[in-house]
């Protein structure tokens, strides 16, 4: 498959110093987060001699990550290295969209909604949807899950929302 | 030998029970189809499925997920020999000369043979499985903590040392994973590490939906922003008996590629897809006429579809008799086990017989099942290749939402998973290869509890790992892998991690 965008995409442009542009990135973020989890285990009791506290095996691991990224991160200044790759917003939007409404309607409105409407949003992600075809396969889809998951798996689920249940 | 008949007759009872039968036919059946679509790998469909099989015994779970394995790598060769897209990372090399072969009009021999080649990989590494296990099992009875920290950091760097990238960044995915399996109690106090007073965190990150975030989310994303390259699919086929030729010049390439495969599935690290490149390689390097590979040479096809089925019988070794697996998948398969409140193990055969070998014997089965169904249902397999992405991954991404949040029924666990399907992505983008992550993720609180044990038996005594003779040496071996890892000595092919 070719790496071209299909549609609206963000461009990163890095400065000129920056010769490797997607270790340099990668290797930041990940000392970021090494830095950020040597910060969160700072509380905990390391090590005395070579006997073990709770906080030493995630500052061990932390410190690994924080040398391996500013060697990544260095590798990004000094040697030429690949671009930062084109990222589509459209996608991941409606994605994260689509799960994240799940995750909000599911306690109050039911299986039945929540599935279909995050069904429908993630749809939303690609310019090739057709929607004609999309709404029958989310109902079936709908209809299967609501079927499959209590009935057939016996994992009792809330089907309808609440307020017309009670 | 009288033992292991009877172990298999005990097996064989498990495995037949008409519940276990449909289990691993559904399992080898969805296996097929997630090796058919492109799009769908074989660790998003098994932490996808894992929740649906809480409900059902551990026996019946570990059958259907094996099956689901086994089930891929015959499904791969489908989309690899027709339409030139491999269903799974294992497939890739498939496609160089099952494609060409089609294209030939030899499509259906490439098929055949792919399957015949499985299914003889299949069952001949099955016995092997059957009659290494025991003996496994055996020697790893007197491992002590120290033994099974050295060996589960050989694991961690062998995962390291399979994957294609740069060796660094795979260290970094492995970092963070363990720094994610940290999250929750100390394994050994029971002090809460990285919580921030979270109730939900408390426990630590499921694996379930961290892994479906990770691989199938992030699977979805990076496919749905390039354009859907559709499949373009040639006639019916027909013949797929392969002839009299092609037998002779695929069998040796079947044998070499089962125990080449069966022997890399058993190595850490090893997976279905090394085992195939690595095959397709011996079979090149053999070849009176080399030229011919690239352009429909059947051996190219024969050699590395049997690699990579002997070598999932191959990881079941280490993962039921050591409790150690080889591979991302085997690894969620330990995970699978231990929500299911059986800890793999030495043990494992001693304390549940009717897990160890029931599954054992359900390979047998599923392979016999895979060969029957597929030849003719490959029709139906192309069919479905018609179904059109853009609906597609809506399905998958909702399965997948349920599947997450249904294991519990906590809202936080959804969370969970866009959270780390934007970090998968990312990560992706970036180039690192994910693998490493989930082997360090689940076998992170056995390393530190190995560790921490045996620093407690040796009063803080570090020497402890060098002083006894076979923890020693598998650090050695670890130690040797890194020296190796950064100077460069690396089997190395290309593939699209993507489809993994």
């Amino acid at each position: 498959m070719s790496d071209t965008p299909s549609h609206v995409a963000v461009k990163f442009k890095m400065p000129k110093w920056v010769r490797g542009p997607q270790d340099f990135v990668g290797g930041i973020a990940l000392m970021a987060i090494a830095a950020f989890a040597l910060w969160a285990s700072s509380d905990l009791q390391g090590m005395h001699g070579f006997s073990f506290g709770a906080g030493t095996v995630p500052r061990m691991f932390s410190v690994l990550l924080l040398g391996l990224g500013a060697a990544v991160t260095a590798m990004g200044l000094l040697t030429d290295g690949e671009h930062i790759t084109v990222y589509a917003w459209r996608g991941p939007l409606f994605v994260s969209l689509a799960i994240i409404s799940f995750a909000v309607t599911i306690r109050p409105l039911g299986l039945v909604i929540s599935a279909f409407a995050s069904f429908i949003i993630s749809a939303l992600g690609t310019p090739e949807t057709k929607w004609k075809e999309t709404i029958i396969v989310g109902i079936c889809l709908t209809i299967g899950c609501s079927l499959l998951f209590p009935y057939a798996l016996g994992l009792p689920l809330q089907l309808f929302p609440r307020f017309l249940v009670q | 030998m009288a033992d292991l008949f009877s172990n298999l007759a005990l097996g064989f009872g498990v495995a037949l029970t008409p519940i276990n039968l449909l289990l691993c036919l559904i399992g080898a059946l969805v296996g097929t189809l997630v090796g058919v679509l492109p799009g769908i790998g074989t660790i998003a469909t098994v932490a996808m499925l894992l929740p649906i099989t809480f409900g059902l015994p551990p026996v019946g779970a570990l059958i259907m997920l094996a099956g689901i394995y086994y089930g891929a790598q015959y499904g791969g060769s489908t989309t690899s020999i027709l339409v030139n897209i491999p269903g799974e990372a294992a497939s890739v090399v498939t496609a160089l000369d099952g494609h060409a072969m089609a294209k030939q009009g030899r499509a259906g021999a490439a098929l055949g043979m792919a399957a015949i080649g499985s299914f003889i990989a299949g069952t001949v590494s099955v016995i092997l499985l059957t009659l290494l296990s025991p003996m496994l099992t055996t020697v790893a009875l007197r491992f002590g903590p120290p033994e099974n920290f050295a060996v589960i950091l050989l694991g961690f760097i062998a995962s390291v040392f399979m994957i294609q990238g740069s060796a660094a960044k795979g260290f970094m995915v492995m970092a963070l994973g363990v720094l994610v399996a940290c999250v929750g109690m100390d394994p050994v106090v029971g002090k809460e590490r990285f919580t921030f007073g979270n109730v939900d965190l408390t426990n630590g990150f499921d694996l379930v939906p961290v892994v479906i975030g990770l691989f199938g989310v992030s699977e979805i994303l990076l496919n749905i922003e390039r354009p859907e390259v559709r499949a373009a699919i040639g006639d019916r086929i027909k013949g797929l008996l392969p002839s009299l030729d092609d037998w002779r010049r695929s069998l040796m390439p079947i044998l070499r590629g089962t125990f080449l495969g069966f022997g890399l599935g058993i190595l850490p690290g090893g997976s279905p897809v090394s085992a195939s490149f690595a095959s397709y390689a011996v079979e090149r390097r053999r070849a009176a006429d080399p030229s011919r590979f690239g352009k429909g040479a059947i051996e190219g096809v024969a050699g590395p579809e049997s690699a990579n089925n002997s070598a999932v019988a191959g990881g079941m070794i280490p993962l039921l008799s050591l409790g150690l697996p080889s591979n991302a998948v085997t690894a969620l398969l330990l995970g699978a086990l231990v929500i299911h409140d059986i800890t793999p193990g030495p043990l494992l055969a001693a304390q549940r017989p009717d897990v160890f070998w029931g599954v054992i014997a359900s390979m047998y089965i599923g392979n016999v099942m895979l060969l029957v169904l597929n030849l003719p249902l490959i029709g139906l397999w192309v069919q479905l290749l018609r179904v059109p992405y853009r609906i597609l991954f809506p399905i998958i991404l909702l399965l997948s939402i349920v599947g997450a949040w249904g294991t519990n029924k906590n809202v936080f666990d959804i969370w969970v998973m866009v959270g780390f399907g934007a970090i998968g992505y990312v990560l992706r983008k970036l180039d690192y290869e994910l693998a490493p992550f989930i082997f360090a993720m689940v076998l992170a609180p056995q390393l530190e509890q190995a560790l921490r044990q045996s620093l407690v038996m040796s009063k803080s005594n570090p020497m402890i790992f060098l002083e006894r003779p076979i923890s020693a040496a598998l650090i050695a071996l670890a130690a040797l892998l890194v020296v190796a890892l950064f100077c460069g000595y690396r089997p190395r092919a290309r593939y699209a991690e993507s489809s993994l």
